[in-house]
């Protein structure tokens, strides 16, 4: 159970001796309430309170991390059921499937495809995280070869996929590297999996007829030393999955069930085509997946999965922001008004929505205030003459707009001066202090 | 050892709310939707009966609109210039219910008059049987005048009128109360500010099993997190017991994802953002899903396709599994 | 550039100035005085001219109608001079002089056991040095030195550690002093009085003392020995004239803080202060008020400033700095830092202010940017440092400050409210003196007001309290709904549609002083309402915080000067306080000043407003989104869960019926 900051302070020594960094013992304990901090950075904490903190701050769901040449995929470690209650931590890793009975040069084609795709969303760049190959041929020679030739195309981490031993240790041989994910154990052949697992540092997917089953085997792999495990619940269809997992989770959270305390593999495109494929994807983002294996590779069915994937895992606890940029409100021509404000979400809302609401046409210059609105940005010297210019030039107001006049929030009148220097081209206009006087000053004022 | 799953028991339950009235019930509808009376979050067949599916609207204009992306345009084709073939047309494609958006301006550009949009609610109600949900222009003034006379005019269809907003409610939902419609009342993904406004509408006296809300969205990559969380929240008070939150909830991911770069242009964009049609079926139905996933009741989308491809996702997720 | 001639109908002179010059700098060149309380924010309105000649670019026309504009208003501080223009300069209206609290304030009660050896570390001591002579070659400052050691009252007969007393204290003396124990002493005929300020020192070291004052011959015991404690508020300063061989209070005296003039809140302030000379002027206006109040304080009690030995301040940090001169400009950015939270012990000389030269300035701890000195004090005098049960502080002012906690833990955190609750930022709010709507009741079937001015004069706005019982008087006869909004449905000519959208009017042109009516607009309401809501999410966000419930909190204590005023049932109606039993509440007046007298008095006060400095634990608002979600949640009246306002709920249904 999560401890409060109170709880968590009357454990601590109440010296306010500062030696954690922190001015109280109570800022300190608030920190570790909120798992921001480490308890180790408390020198004088007594070995009691210690055993009984650790214990609230276990992970309930164990991290993941599959690797492989540089590059890391994590999953796992979530401490929350819904995003608003903290945030969700790791990205659920998205890995394209290939199979070895494809031929090797199409294998690689597809492979160095999706190896390749890389896309930006606002300033980040967004790929795949790995590839899946999955033996089909029977062959472990054809498999180990599959995997050669996908080893040969990407870095990236890879998970081997056969309930034949043989084929994953050929496979796991071909894979080179450590930090692989097999797919997967189950109650025949879990032995032989984790000897395998072991000799390579791979982690293992398990999958079992029903839950239960699953939490045995878990019991038994990891009483066989094999502890990095991911679990499949052996459903492809959108009910039954969003059943399962939102059990596995509760489980893991609520009721402390380590035997289920694992992150989650799924295979959306096992159940119908790249149609579904894609909004069970999703819905696997949103409702629990660490691990998401797909079976097309489309640049169009990607991107929206990798955006979704962003959006979801945003720090909800972030002031909400909107991007910063021109903003063009009622399809606005050249010669309509310039209005500035900040990039807080609900200032942004209220300046648009009444101009909006209005039906005034009007260009709308958010600039970067980093999720300050008005008073408390420009307070705080984040929306101030020098970064209005600079937004103004950075959007290139001044390309489409082809008057001059800028029209500031009534609050920040006193930059007008400021901001005139900035942008001697440009004259200042003070707008009323409320956005609910905005359509008024633009139908009078302006 | 058997696991016990975890299944939560909610003190509250989201209010059954009906749209569309027959004859039977004073309407002229052929069919009604009625969506809401859950006891769980949503799809949690195991822990509660799930007693209506999440439905789909199309969204259509009293005219032909300036600025949608020339997928629609291409894929509705002509109907777009008549409101009641686009009625029908959107009924072959699967649409449980219709959601009509006024223009502010008629397609001569001048301000559309109360008797241009009542005629075009009229033809609409005329071609189909579906339940209707009718929106204003989105400003304040005139949504106010348009919708008063529709309310009028339309007396006891059961139609969802919006926009509800916090800054202009007591027009519309007097014009409601008046005459038996409902309304749909709006607020800007916060969860306190939609709890707010159900207050607001309340206090009037309207009935809250006639009033529906709708948090808003941002599309995928524009905000749909916010959204998102802000369902979640609103679902999770409503099943705690919050009176105020138990409202069925319409959300308009056609609207949104339609808006987006990504849905609306094909040309001069990345080519990492691949084809742009299967690109903006993508963007429409990965936030619907999304946003059912989180609760919504109603999502209003555009395009044909993306309703024939949610439909069969709710379809899948109103089937009850057998866990083990 | 081109240079244009600005005339001012009240300057002999006009000015010459360049193209895009401010109408206030072109003022100040040609020694024009115009009143910006806003600090040229273009917020208060007050320094509006009229261009009686040629014309400027107003950048701002907020504040004025269009009608104003017609006749050629300008706000100087929004408007440029483009061309040769001629201003006219309405007559400045001054700050009202007085107070009206000043002399009609109750008696401060002298805390029980106030024992001046015991408690006090200024000592007057009356000497006899035995001269010097051919055999007794001792210099002076060791001959008083000597004598001072041999006094048994220089050495504390210790409460707690016994061993500060054990030793006789270390001296230390001044320069400037030094200059004059000579001449003193013989004039005196080596009998003399002595002014030391004796400090203990931790862990056992020998106490320090230092020498403020010689002054020949000795002085009757009953004579007062004279300090005074000070608080620094934003908007007023207050001192108290104490006798420290009593420990009475003589003369309390207050006006409001010079520095208004270049803004109201202390982000103008800041600003205005980080301006080239900005700083220097604040400084300069401080000290007048501080000094101006001290001579009026010995005025009264018949004594001489330079009679007074040691001042104790609480102010917040901005204030703080700007009286010390520090650079307050980091408290303002991020992230929020200040130069010092707990200034070392200073000279008055070194600081300015007109009382001995010698005297310390003892300026109390602060928590952090926004937390300051003040709110120390005040938990000091409000004594939950020392409770068992946990309390609730609230200080309502421009920054909403919060203190919650008991003797075990404290939390803290401020929030910016806006000025609000102090009258401005509304259209006709005022400060509560004479001529302040204070409390509003309205008809639920008439809908007519009827309400009580201060000072028996007609009226001319609504204080904080008057606009508090407004709100909630428009709340609940349902003018206004929940979001604030008025409702024009209602059968009533007071709503009406004016320039900021519809208002409500309390009283007719004819009722009220100004000629002009009295009003309450949809844009007041707003600003109202996010004030009560940024100081109630402040609240509930340190609640949450620490996960201590709200509803548990045995006291809830207000402090700060608006306190006073305050009425709990309409602040709960309004959703402001929480809705605690009313028994709960306690008002605890200006606490500031009442900490620095308490620290003034006595050591260990002193040392106790120290370790509440040091162990109260800040929160920061703006570092997370759970201060916001609150806010909004409180931006509702009473507030969106109305579970937590029970008692108004079981009110607005008794209204219904």
């Amino acid at each position: 159970m999560a401890l409060s900051g109170i709880q968590i302070y009357k454990m601590l020594p109440k010296t306010n001796c500062k030696d954690c960094g922190f001015p109280t013992c109570l800022a300190f304990a608030m920190k570790l309430a909120a798992k921001q901090v480490e308890l180790s950075l408390c020198p004088h904490v007594s070995e009691e309170s210690q055993a009984a903190l650790s214990a609230s701050a276990a992970p309930p769901i164990r991290l993941v991390t599959l690797s492989s040449n540089g590059h890391e995929v994590k999953a796992g470690n979530e401490v929350v059921l819904f995003r608003h209650e903290k945030t969700f931590y790791h990205r659920p890793g998205l890995f394209v499937r290939v199979k070895d009975n494809e031929g090797l040069d199409q294998i690689k084609e597809k492979v160095a495809e999706a190896d390749a795709y890389q896309v930006t969303y606002v300033g980040i760049d967004l790929a795949l995280d790995g590839f899946a190959i999955e033996a089909v041929s029977g062959e472990p020679g054809a498999f180990a070869e599959a995997v050669a030739a996908v080893r040969a195309t990407t870095e990236r981490p890879l998970v081997l996929i056969s309930s034949d031993p043989d084929s994953i240790a050929a496979g796991l041989e071909a894979a080179e590297t450590t930090g692989t994910l097999i797919y997967g154990a189950g109650q025949d052949n879990w032995e032989t999996m984790v000897v395998l697992a072991k000799e390579h540092k791979a982690s293992l997917a398990l999958s079992a007829d029903s839950l239960e089953e699953l939490a045995e085997l878990t019991d038994k792999v990891k009483a066989a030393g094999v502890e990095d495990l991911v679990i499949d619940p052996g459903t492809r269809d959108f009910s039954a999955s969003l059943s399962y997992a939102t059990q596995i989770r509760r489980l893991a959270l609520k009721k402390n069930f380590s035997q289920l305390g694992y992150p989650i593999i799924v295979f959306p495109g096992e159940s119908t085509g790249p149609e579904q494929e894609s909004m069970l994807a999703a819905q696997a983002i949103a409702k629990y997946a660490g691990f998401i294996i797909l079976d097309h590779f489309s640049a169009e069915t990607v991107y929206p999965l990798l955006v979704l994937r962003e959006n979801i895992y945003t720090d909800p606890q972030k002031p909400i922001q909107v991007q910063p940029g021109l903003y063009e409100i009622n399809g606005p021509s050249a010669e309509d008004p310039l209005l500035v404000t900040t990039n807080f979400s609900i200032t942004y809302f209220s300046v648009a929505n009444e101009v909006e609401g209005a039906g005034l046409p009007a260009w709308l210059l958010v600039t970067d205030a980093e999720g300050m609105s008005v008073l408390t940005a420009w307070a705080a010297g984040k929306f101030d003459a020098e970064r209005i210019a600079k937004d103004v030039k950075q959007f290139k107001v001044a390309e489409k707009v082809d008057h001059r006049h800028m029209v500031i929030p009534g609050h920040v009148a006193v930059i007008s001066g400021e901001l005139e220097e900035e942008l001697p081209e440009w004259k200042i206009r003070v707008g009323p202090r409320e956005s609910v006087d905005l359509p008024i000053f633009l139908k009078q004022a302006l | 050892m058997p696991i016990e799953f975890v299944k939560d028991s909610w003190p509250g339950t989201v209010r059954t709310v009906t749209i569309g009235a027959t004859s039977a019930d004073g309407g002229t509808r052929t069919s009604t939707v009625t969506v809401g009376g859950q006891k769980a979050l949503p799809f949690m067949h195991f822990e509660a009966e799930t007693p209506y599916s999440p439905v789909v609207a199309i969204e259509i204009l009293d005219r032909r609109p300036d600025n949608w992306s020339p997928l629609l345009s291409e894929t509705w084709g002509e109907v777009m210039d008549d409101p009641a073939a686009w009625a029908k047309a959107a009924e072959e494609a699967g649409a449980d219910m219709l959601q009509l958006t006024l223009s502010a301006t008629n397609s001569e550009g001048k301000e559309t008059e109360p008797e241009e949009a009542v005629a075009s609610v009229k033809a609409v109600l005329a071609a189909t049987g579906l339940p209707l949900i009718v929106f204003g222009p989105g400003q304040a003034e005139l949504d106010n005048v348009l919708l008063v006379p529709i309310a009028d005019a339309t007396k006891g269809e059961r139609l969802l009128l919006g926009i509800c907003e916090d800054k202009n409610y007591r027009t519309i939902v007097a014009a409601a109360m008046a005459n038996d419609h409902l309304v749909n009342a709006r607020s800007p993904m916060d969860v306190n500010l939609a709890k707010q406004l159900n207050i607001l509408i309340s206090d009037m006296s309207m009935p809250l099993d006639r009033v529906i809300m709708d948090p808003t969205t941002g599309a995928l990559g524009y905000g749909i997190e916010y959204g998102y969380s802000a369902m979640e929240r609103l679902r999770l008070a409503a099943l705690q017991g919050d009176a105020m939150t138990q409202l069925p909830m319409l959300v308009t991911p056609g609207f949104e994802a339609w808006k987006t770069k990504e849905s609306k242009v094909g040309e001069d964009v990345p080519e990492e953002w691949g084809n742009w049609m299967e690109r903006a079926i993508n963007w429409e139905t990965l936030t619907a899903i999304a946003l059912l996933e989180s609760g919504a009741d109603i999502l209003v989308l555009r395009h044909p396709e993306s309703v024939r491809r949610v439909k069969v996702a709710i379809a899948d997720l109103m089937t009850v599994p057998e866990l083990a | 550039m081109a240079q244009h001639s600005v005339s001012f109908d009240v300057a002999s002179e006009a000015s010459t100035v360049p193209t895009g010059t401010l109408l206030t700098e072109a003022a100040q060149q040609a020694g024009v005085e115009i009143d910006q309380p806003c600090g040229g924010q273009g917020r208060c309105g007050r320094c509006m001219v009229q261009v009686t000649d040629g014309d400027v670019r107003r950048r701002s026309t907020l504040r004025l109608s269009n009608k104003d504009v017609t006749k050629g208003f300008a706000l100087a501080c929004q408007s440029v001079v483009e061309s040769d223009v001629v201003i006219a300069v309405p007559p400045q209206k001054k700050v009202e002089r007085r107070l009206s609290t000043d002399r009609t304030v109750a008696k401060v009660t002298v805390p029980t056991g106030y024992d001046y050896l015991q408690d006090q570390i200024i000592r007057r001591i009356n000497l006899d040095l035995r001269p010097p002579s051919m055999d007794d070659q001792i210099d002076d400052w060791n001959r008083l030195q000597t004598a001072l050691r041999r006094e048994p009252f220089l050495v504390f007969a210790d409460k707690g550690s016994s061993e500060s007393g054990q030793f006789p204290p270390q001296l230390e003396i001044s320069l400037p002093l030094m200059r004059e124990i000579g001449r003193t002493l013989r004039e005196a005929s080596w009998q003399v009085s002595a002014i030391l300020e004796i400090n203990s020192q931790p862990d056992g070291k020998p106490a320090v003392a230092r020498l403020i004052d010689l002054q020949a011959g000795h002085v009757d015991e009953d004579v007062p020995l004279w300090a005074v404690a000070i608080d620094i508020g934003t908007t007023t300063v207050t001192i108290w004239l104490v006798d420290l061989k009593t420990g009475e209070v003589v003369t309390q005296v207050a006006e409001y803080n010079g520095q208004i003039s270049r803004g109201e809140d202390v982000i103008s302030r800041i600003i205005f202060a980080s301006k080239n000379g900005g700083s220097d002027e604040m400084r300069r206006l401080i000290l007048k008020t501080v000094n101006a109040l001290v001579k009026r304080a010995c005025k009264r009690a018949k004594c001489e400033s330079e009679k007074i030995m040691k001042a104790t301040v609480a102010g917040n940090s901005t204030m703080m700095h700007l009286l010390l001169g520090l650079p307050a400009e980091s408290i303002r950015l991020m992230p929020f830092v200040t130069t010092v939270n707990s200034p070392p012990a200073l000279r008055a000389e070194d600081i300015g202010l007109a009382i001995h030269p010698e005297a310390t300035i003892d300026c109390l701890p602060g928590v952090a940017s926004y937390v300051g000195a003040d709110i120390s004090a005040g938990v000091l005098s409000s004594g939950m440092d020392d409770d068992q049960e946990v309390s609730l502080f609230l200080d309502i002012g421009t920054n909403g400050e919060t203190v919650l906690g008991s003797h075990e833990w404290l939390v803290t955190c401020a929030c910016s409210a806006g000025p609000a609750f102090e009258g401005a930022g509304v259209l006709h709010g005022m400060r509560a003196t004479r001529g302040a709507i204070e409390e509003v009741w309205i008809n639920s079937r008439s809908f007519e007001p009827n309400f009580r001015v201060i000072g028996d004069a007609k009226p001319r706005g609504l204080c904080g309290s008057g606009l508090i019982s407004l709100l909630a008087e428009l709340f609940l006869t349902g003018l206004l709904d929940k979001a604030g909004n008025f409702n024009s449905s209602r059968p009533t000519k007071r709503i009406r549609r004016g320039e900021h959208g519809l208002e409500y009017v309390i009283a007719w042109s004819e009722e009220t002083q100004n000629r002009e009516d009295i009003v309450i607009t949809h844009v007041d309401v707003d600003n109202l309402l996010r004030a009560k809501a940024a100081i109630y999410a402040g609240f509930t966000v340190l609640a949450d915080g620490v996960g201590y419930p709200l509803e548990e909190v045995e006291q809830v204590l207000i402090g700060g000067a608006f306190g006073k005023y305050i009425n709990v049932e309409k602040a709960v109606e309004i959703g402001l306080l929480p809705d605690l039993p009313w028994e709960r509440f306690h008002f605890l007046g200006n606490t500031s000043v009442q900490g620095a007298y308490l620290a003034l008095l006595d050591r260990e006060a002193r040392n106790r407003i120290q370790d509440i400095a040091g162990r109260m634990t800040y929160i920061e608002l703006s570092a997370d989104n759970s201060f916001y979600d609150a806010f909004t949640s409180a931006l509702f009246l009473p507030h969106t869960d109305l579970d937590l306002f029970p008692s108004v709920v079981k009110e607005l249904k008794k209204l219904e019926i």
